[in-house]
């Protein structure tokens, strides 16, 4: 077991574009993977022996964390695999712009502005629903790999 | 049978209802808007009274549809109306039904006639206990004149086929619902049995030997082959009925409920085979008629006919017949005299005389098959015999074959079978052949013939002939099994699912193969030692020249046998030593030539080999190391350090000498691998090997799996083992590297627990308490030291989301959840400390992790395990301390998660997360009624009450934390639905005051899930909710009986914010149920718990009750029926003098009410 010491965070991608050695058969379904280069999240896990007497593999099935996109992997279980460093952050939500983007504020009351909202319709509406009906929203973003984006929303309530 | 008005308009009404129908039937056949026309048919059924159009329609109509769905809209209407017909009715629709199917008993749609029979069935039985023996009479004379055939042979038929629906409508496992109690069934099965059966049976016989003659005497097929078959399956169903009223003399007293106790309970050993046991009262048709002597023969004539056209193997009537044969073959009981079973034996005997022809010689039966004759009969011939050995000990089966043949029948049943294996051994392939068929019933027959038939596990003994057939057998079926595995090696299956049920079925077909060496041990012990060092030294000699994989596959083949041979599983019992193992080895003294003994250590010494890396490499692939932990697990539990040999079953018997020679060898086998002789040393082994596969076999999970689970697992059971497995030093090394080696924080999570717990237990081998909570606190300290260092950290938030850090965190809390479920009462002590240690850690961790579910997870399911061993021995502070702690995990749980949404792109990852949020909100239930069992369970010194702690309360205040999470979309998930309401009804029914205190907000929540759950489709979970439902009506009642409050403004309605006026609970309620009794589909077994709660809600709110009666009454705009209703509902709170306390006498009663109103008028409500 190792505590690596970690000195210090940049803000926006150091950490997050790393990816970490970890042995196959150690991944479990709903923990992490790279597979084709993509961040993944483990919806199955399968084993079986490359012949009868020989040793054992994994086959995963991973969909993408960002598009949603099926992946799958076969790796011999004893060898290791990339898993992506995945962070999760909690922003209350200030501002929805017009051109697409968010105004997100930080822990230590600064603002965030860089992060474009989705384009599929359906998550778009949920964020845009919630905020114009007023509630004090959280939003969570998830970065990975040098991507990011909003992965789920909270109604605090009003204050 | 209605009242006749203007016949002519009357006649046009009909003709247009009958084209109707015909045009709904053929356009649903050409699917053209087929919900219109269901519609138009279901309108016909639910009509009121729609008899004479459906009666027009069965006489006039030309569409075959038609008239099938006027028949079925007979039986509908007439079951739901049939409290209000007369008698009369009653009896006409009964006798047009059966009046039609004889009239049209030539017509060639055999589907309507099936029908409109299987209607005049149901209605029969409908009435049956309220016509008198002279109504039925009439009804069973016309049948009868059917059957004897004076109306030609299809009417005949028909005759037959109405009396084999009849039986079925009275047959408890084919009848159809007709919304009537268990008790009902009961009556008419016992009725028919004893007054009607066996005068079924001998029509049916008389039939069939009727006509026998004309079929032997012609040489083509005859029409009255037809009858013939129906009625030997009118026979053959008869004879499967499952005879309950047997003695004839104590035909009263019989309580519907219980099966009757089976006089012959020892005859009936665990097999498929169904047995025949009619009683005394059908000796005389069946036994001594000659009826067996008169079905060989028709069969025999029929096998003469196979060549002639219209005949062969499989034409029905041969099959029918066949089968017959095959049943009486399982007859048995008190029907055969008690003379030793005498007749029973010539009974056998005359059958396997008819039957031997379809089986022997078996050489030429099985050529004959692979020429291309069909198998059936050959695999009639082994049911056959697998019947027979139902019914029959070991000798007694051997013996009946004596008479005719120079052999005996297992020496016939072991050739037959070895020629089924070299069949299947000859052509190798996948597909289920008729050798796969017959190989499983004859290996159905052995183990029925030499599964131990007591609870004492004697086995039942063969004759010495059937010991050398016995031993014959298995050395061809050790052949068969590693040709196989040989030829398989090869194949590189990816099919896991597959795989699994192919080896739970294989496990079963071992277990067979078992019984036979088992039953020839002397000769398939040493056999096995052999095939197994001959494999080993393959093995060795090839190393590095030829491609071992086929000789592994061989070993791991023979490894799974032994295994089955050597020992029994023991299911969670410790397994003694198989009896004939015990029993059988009398001349052999010294234990170390014990032929079990030496095969045993031939596998142990080669499995001892693993532990060489050089070795390992490359002999021991993953495969086989599963193989031998599979084996080295099996073994162990009979045979290391079994309990101390103590001779109970010497009796003084005849053979003094033989016995006690006996005697000393089996103690020779028992104590040559006990605590004092072998024991330790291979103990010691066993665990090298163990920690070996651990340690050297990364990524091989179900290696592993197998290592922890079974293995490590079967260890730690037995007090005696740990008691040396904690001295050793291997033990030792595995502690060790199990908290420090890297490799192990490798295992597969689930493993890591199960490691944690196995190593836990192993403490119950230290003598003192102190030193057993030191060994714990080694072994568990470095990963709460880990855990409290991590929550420390000033960067936890970023070092937290790190992938290896997650990982260190998943495996260490896994620990920590294996070693809270090793809680015993020595260790509680160093446990409590360690979950004590880790509390502030793990709410800081739930913080850092709120976003990562799966570590989530695991931290609540350590808590739920720890509170689960912990809470019923803490002393009321540390209750206290504990408690506060599982509420704020709950509150800081649900603050999390409340009001938030998952974005995502994948539909996949969101039913996912909506996956985990049940699991973690099902561990939170759990938590829940962990908490609540302390109430229960208590070995604390001092009341909880002393530090002010009310599990209620706490309970409850939990519950209002946890409710809000749970939305009715995830109520969706049977399982947390099951934990919700049961924690739910207990609360309710243990704690009522307690929820008369809450808000009203979080009432009606915790109401609102009662009323979903009420219309659960799952009965136990609307049972659990009727339970609740009552605890809060009496609880209310007697509360405000007693001049107390009771739930008070919960009942009273209140203005909601629209202005609308909401009625009370208990009123929303009452109404709720009575619409739900009335007027839904509900399973009859609700019925009383729904009683149950009606009883007090109508207690509480008469007013409204006597309102809602009224509404009912008023509805009903038929004043026959209409009046009905009024006196059924006067008699449900009126009759069986109820009165108005709430004690068990008065539910009772209002239960018998409640059953009584229903029949009485959901019929006509539910319709109307």
């Amino acid at each position: 077991m190792s505590d690596e010491e970690h000195h210090f965070e940049s803000k926006a991608d150091a950490g997050a574009s790393k990816t970490y050695p970890q042995q196959a058969g150690t991944i479990r379904k709903n923990g992490y993977i790279v597979i084709k280069n993509r961040p993944c999240k483990v919806v199955e896990v399968s084993t079986s022996k490359t012949g009868k007497h020989g040793h054992a593999k994994c086959h995963f099935v991973g969909i993408d964390i960002f598009n949603g996109k099926k992946l799958e992997d076969i790796v011999p279980s004893s060898h290791n695999c990339d898993v992506p460093h995945v962070t999760r952050t909690d922003y209350q939500l200030i501002d929805i712009s017009e051109d697409g983007f968010v105004s997100l504020l930080t822990e230590n009351g600064n603002t965030k502005d860089d992060l474009r909202l989705p384009t599929d319709e359906n998550l778009l509406t949920q964020i845009k629903d919630g905020f114009a009906e007023g509630k004090d929203l959280v939003v969570t973003v998830m970065s990975s790999m040098g991507e990011e984006q909003i992965c789920a929303l909270k109604d605090i309530g009003p204050k | 049978m209605m009242q006749q008005q203007g016949g002519s308009a009357d006649l046009a009404q009909l003709q247009s209802t009958m084209q109707a129908i015909e045009f709904a039937c053929s356009s649903i056949q050409m699917h053209m808007n087929p919900a219109a026309a269901e519609a138009t048919i279901l309108s016909l059924n639910q009509s009121p009274q729609p008899y004479k159009a459906c009666q027009f329609i069965l006489e006039n109509s030309q569409v075959a549809n038609a008239r099938f769905q006027a028949a079925a809209a007979i039986r509908d209407a007439a079951i739901r109306e049939w409290g209000f017909l007369t008698t009369e009715d009653k009896k006409s629709l009964i006798s047009f039904c059966l009046y039609y199917v004889m009239q049209h008993a030539s017509s060639p749609e055999g589907y309507v006639q099936a029908k409109v029979s299987s209607v005049a069935a149901q209605l029969i039985k409908r009435g049956w206990l309220d016509f008198t023996a002279v109504e039925k009479e009439t009804f069973f004379y016309q049948v009868n004149q059917a059957i004897l055939g004076i109306h030609g042979v299809d009417v005949q038929f028909s005759g037959i086929n109405f009396l084999e629906s009849l039986v079925s409508e009275f047959s408890p496992s084919t009848s159809s619902a007709m919304g009537l109690p268990r008790e009902f069934h009961e009556q008419c099965r016992m009725s028919l049995e004893l007054d009607y059966l066996k005068t079924f049976y001998c029509w049916a016989r008389d039939t069939a030997v009727g006509v026998t003659k004309s079929i032997t005497e012609s040489h083509s097929e005859v029409p009255e082959v037809k009858v013939c078959t129906a009625a030997l399956r009118l026979m053959l169903q008869i004879l499967n009925w499952d005879f309950l009223y047997k003695t004839a003399g104590t035909k009263t007293g019989i309580d519907v409920f219980s099966p009757g106790i089976r006089a012959d309970s020892s005859l009936s050993k665990r097999s498929e085979c169904t047995l025949v046991q009619p009683g005394p009262a059908w000796h005389d048709v069946l036994i001594s008629s000659g009826h067996v002597g008169w079905l060989l023969g028709l069969y025999a004539a029929l096998r003469g006919k196979f060549s002639c056209g219209g005949y062969w193997l499989d034409c029905p009537i041969a099959v029918s017949a066949r089968k017959l044969i095959v049943q009486f073959c399982s007859l048995t009981g008190t029907i055969f005299l008690s003379d030793n079973g005498q007749m029973q034996e010539h009974h056998l005997l005359q059958l396997l005389s008819g039957i031997i022809p379809w089986i022997d010689p078996p050489v030429a039966v099985s050529q004959a098959i692979e020429c291309g004759k069909s198998e059936s009969e050959m695999l009639d011939g082994c049911r056959a015999l697998l019947s027979m050995a139902t019914v029959t000990t070991p000798f007694v089966f051997d013996q009946l074959l004596k008479s005719v043949r120079p052999f005996g029948t297992l020496t016939l049943l072991s050739t037959l079978m070895c020629e089924v294996i070299k069949v299947l051994m000859k052509n190798n392939t996948d597909e289920e052949t008729w050798s796969w068929e017959a190989r499983d019933i004859l290996l159905d027959t052995w183990t029925t013939l030499l599964m131990p038939m007591d609870g004492t596990g004697g086995n039942a003994l063969l004759p010495p002939e059937g010991i050398n057939a016995a031993a014959n057998l298995f050395s061809l079926i050790a052949a068969s099994e590693l040709r196989v595995a040989s030829a398989s090696a090869m194949n590189d299956e990816d099919e896991s699912d597959y795989l699994q049920a192919s080896i739970s079925a294989m496990d079963e077909r071992l277990s067979s193969y078992a019984l036979i060496a088992r039953a020839a041990v002397d000769v398939a012990t040493p056999l096995l030692t052999r095939l197994f060092s001959e494999l080993v030294a393959r093995i060795h000699q090839g190393r590095g020249i030829i491609d071992p994989t086929p000789t592994l596959e061989e070993l791991y083949s023979l490894l799974l046998i032994t295994g089955h041979v050597l020992a029994d599983e023991g299911e969670g019992e410790t397994p003694l030593i198989p009896n004939t193992i015990q029993t059988h080895f009398v001349d052999i003294l010294e234990a170390d030539k014990h032929p079990v003994v030496v095969l045993s250590i031939s596998i142990i010494k080669f499995a001892e080999q693993s532990l060489d890396p050089e070795v390992r490499a490359s002999v021991f692939s993953p495969r086989l190391m599963e193989a031998v932990i599979w084996f080295l697990a099996r073994w162990s539990r009979t045979y290391l350090m079994p309990e101390e040999f103590r001779d109970r079953n010497f009796n003084s018997g005849h053979d003094h000498e033989y016995q006690f020679r006996q005697l000393h060898s089996r103690k020779a086998l028992l104590s040559f691998f006990g605590e004092h002789n072998q024991g330790k040393l291979v103990l010691d082994t066993i665990v090298r090997i163990s920690v070996t596969t651990l340690l050297s076999y990364p990524g091989e999970k179900d290696l592993q799996a197998l290592t922890c689970y079974q293995l490590l697992h079967t260890l730690v059971r037995r007090k005696n083992i740990c008691v040396h497995l904690v001295t050793l030093d291997s033990w030792r090394e595995l502690a060790n590297a199990f908290a420090n080696d890297k490799v192990l924080f490798l295992l597969n999570t689930a493993n890591q627990r199960s490691l944690a717990q196995t190593l836990v237990l192993g403490a119950s081998g230290i003598r003192n308490s102190e030193a057993s909570n030191q060994y714990v606190r080694d072994l568990m300290g470095h990963t709460t030291n880990y855990l409290v260092e991590l929550s420390n950290k000033s960067d936890l938030k970023s070092v937290a989301q790190q992938p290896d850090v997650i990982l260190s965190v998943s495996c260490l809390l896994e620990r920590l959840r294996g070693a809270a479920s090793a809680s015993e009462p020595r260790t509680q002590r160093s446990l409590y400390e360690m979950g004590f240690s880790v509390m502030n850690p793990l709410l800081v961790l739930l913080e850092a992790y709120k976003h990562e579910s799966a570590v989530v997870y695991l931290l609540l399911k350590f808590v739920v395990d720890w509170v689960d061993g912990q809470i019923s021995y803490l002393e009321a502070q540390e209750t206290a301390a504990v408690i506060d702690f599982c509420m704020r995990l709950l509150q800081l749980y649900s603050s999390y998660n409340i009001g938030k949404i998952s974005l995502s792109l994948s539909s996949s990852l969101l039913s996912e997360a909506k996956t985990e949020k049940y699991k973690d909100l099902r561990a939170l239930l759990q938590l829940l009624s962990n908490l609540c069992s302390k109430d229960l369970v208590d070995f604390s010194s001092d009341s909880i009450e002393a530090q002010g702690t009310n599990i209620s309360e706490v309970v409850y205040f939990g519950l209002l934390i946890v409710t809000p999470l749970i939305s009715l979309e995830l109520l969706k998930y049977p399982k947390l639905c099951h934990d919700y309401f049961s924690l739910l009804s207990h609360m309710l029914e243990v704690y009522p005051e307690t929820v008369a205190r809450l808000n009203s907000e979080a009432f009606a929540h915790v109401l609102g899930t009662l009323d979903f759950g009420l219309h659960h489709q799952d009965t136990e979970v609307v049972n659990m909710c009727l339970r609740a439902l009552k605890a809060l009506a009496s609880f209310h009642y007697k509360e405000t009986h007693a001049g107390k409050i009771g739930l008070g403004s919960h009942t009273k309605g209140i203005k909601d914010q629209q202005g609308n006026l909401q009625e009370g609970i208990l009123s929303r309620f009452l109404r709720l149920l009575l619409q739900l009794l009335l007027f839904e589909d509900y399973s009859p077994d609700l019925v009383s718990p729904a009683a149950d709660a009606l009883f007090p809600l109508i207690l509480c709110e008469q007013d409204l009750y006597q309102k809602l009666a009224n509404e009912l009454i008023e509805r009903q705009l038929n004043p026959t029926l209409r009046s009905r209703l009024a006196s059924a509902l006067q008699s449900l709170t009126s009759s069986n003098q109820l009165s108005s306390t709430l004690d068990r006498m008065n539910y009772q009663r209002f239960r018998k009410n409640v059953n009584n109103f229903l029949i009485n008028v959901r019929s006509f409500l539910r319709t109307m």
